[in-house]
């Protein structure tokens, strides 16, 4: 049940967490739950480019960094496609895609690759990695609980991007939803009200959050009911007063 | 209309939907929409499971908060939930007595006017991939025709995730899955956007995704993911029919 599954992930993140960062330990644990070689993440950034976040080990940090370089490859992929993309076996013939990753991923010991879109409906926050030193798919339980770390994981790139505290990181994203609507409509709102990409919007909102010390929910039901808005003339958060 | 030529209507328009090209939220809406014509019930909706399991909303008969809300505390508690994970129809669950079962979930449901829940599982080849939702204000049994109705439109709803494909594998349908799920998102973040441009309500927001969508014969969640992206402007919107121009 993904209730359990969830709790495991979060278990497991505080045991590395003692001894990492949470972005590292992110990738240790997705490597662990679904029991591959390794796990990278890659952020996207304007323009279709990507920046490394962080890798569990040394050849994911090392086919982290090919991927970008060339720009092919499992996480470029699907971050720019939006879907799932697997390669369970870079030696067969049948792929010659990649004709700059394949080889050298190969090189590295890699044998498949498996990337995950991260995203939250129009935020693209860029993808997880997955590699395994064996050819083969992945089975129906790591492929459920592939995509359940990358669904946890685009929630953390959030919060780290919207200055989470340190402490609890955690708690703070096994607390929320995949959807929270009053977010996501706040997050639109937001977006025109700052003339920024529903992204940064999305940002913004969980980190004003962080700053008054309020839950995202709150703050986005606060917004959509037009009681708090951002000002962009004054650059400043503003609540209305009246009602 | 009758209930069994609405039906018929119904099977009819989802089956020409589902030859061409559509929206997988869109057909769940109109679903939904038709629960609650041709079944006694008040407010319907669909939840699907992403492919890490976690249960979200994609569709509803109202785009009230008074609705949506009670999809979003079943992501983690109520008969969805129970309905997605043992694979089995819940039917005629009083409100009033289920207060142990679902503590979270009742008494929001109850305050929203609701007496009575039911859920019907969508499964596909041995996997439960969501579940149709059913409310009602009133307390009492469905009658068994409507039990047999709503399985049976929770089923095409199944179906409608297939995509006309004929034989999906696991991969493509959890694409298909996160995808609607995703989309799902988008619609709600244009909703907001919508919302601050034209100073409209979240309802008129969708009607009018939806009536752009319609008549210009383009995906729901395209139209959404346009207004999101800004390549198309809220301003430009259609509006549904009998709705006065500001």
């Amino acid at each position: 049940m993904t209730a359990e599954r969830l709790i495991q992930i979060f278990e497991l993140m505080e045991i590395h967490e003692r001894t990492r960062e949470h972005a590292p330990a992110l990738c240790t644990v997705a490597a662990e739950v679904t029991n591959l070689s390794g796990a990278a993440i890659a952020l996207a950034s304007p323009g279709d480019q990507f920046t490394p976040l962080c890798a569990g080990d040394e050849i994911s940090e090392k086919l982290l960094d090919l991927e970008i370089t060339v720009g092919q490859g499992p996480g470029v992929e699907a971050s720019l496609s939006g879907v799932a993309i697997f390669e369970s076996n870079l030696l067969s013939p049948e792929s010659s895609r990649w004709m700059f990753y394949a080889p050298e991923a190969v090189a590295l010991g890699v044998r498949a690759v498996f990337g995950y879109p991260l995203r939250i409906g129009a935020a693209r926050f860029g993808s997880l990695i997955l590699y395994c030193d064996q050819p083969g798919m992945l089975d129906d339980t790591q492929t459920s609980d592939a995509y359940l770390m990358a669904s946890v994981i685009g929630r953390a790139v959030l919060a780290m991007q919207a200055g989470a505290p340190g402490e609890g990181l955690e708690n703070e994203i096994a607390g929320l939803s995949m959807l929270d609507f009053t977010v996501h409509q706040a997050a639109g709102m937001l977006a025109v009200q700052a003339s920024v990409p529903v992204k940064d919007a999305l940002v913004a909102l969980r980190s004003h959050a962080f700053a008054t010390e309020s839950s995202p929910t709150t703050l986005a039901a606060r917004v959509v009911s037009r009681k708090t808005r951002y000002d962009a003339l004054s650059g400043a958060w503003r609540d209305e007063l009246s009602g | 209309m009758g209930r069994e030529a609405l039906l018929v209507a119904t099977l009819v328009e989802l089956a020409d939907n589902l030859v061409d090209d559509y929206d997988v939220i869109d057909v769940l809406t109109v679903l939904s929409d038709r629960c609650v014509l041709a079944i006694d019930v008040d407010a319907a909706g669909v939840m699907l499971a992403s492919p890490g399991g976690e249960l979200q909303f994609v569709a509803s008969s109202s785009e009230s908060m008074r609705v949506l809300e009670l999809f979003q505390i079943q992501a983690n508690e109520g008969p969805c939930v129970d309905c997605f994970r043992d694979g089995k129809a819940i039917i005629n669950s009083s409100l009033v007595e289920s207060h142990e079962r679902w503590p979270h979930f009742t008494p929001r449901a109850l305050e929203k006017g609701f007496q009575s829940v039911h859920c019907l599982p969508m499964r596909l080849r041995g996997r439960t991939i969501g579940a149709l939702n059913l409310f009602r204000s009133i307390q009492g049994p469905l009658d068994d025709t409507d039990v047999v109705v709503a399985q049976g439109l929770a089923d095409v709803a199944t179906i409608a995730i297939l995509q006309h494909r004929s034989s999906l594998d696991a991969n493509a349908l959890n694409d298909q899955l996160s995808g609607a799920l995703n989309s799902r998102i988008i619609i709600e973040q244009a909703k907001g956007i919508i919302v601050q441009s034209e100073s409209c309500d979240m309802d008129e927001a969708f009607a009018r995704l939806r009536a752009q969508a319609r008549n210009h014969n383009v995906g729901l969640s395209e139209i959404a993911l346009r207004v999101v992206d800004g390549t198309l402007l809220s301003a430009d919107l259609d509006r549904p029919k009998g709705a006065p121009a500001s």
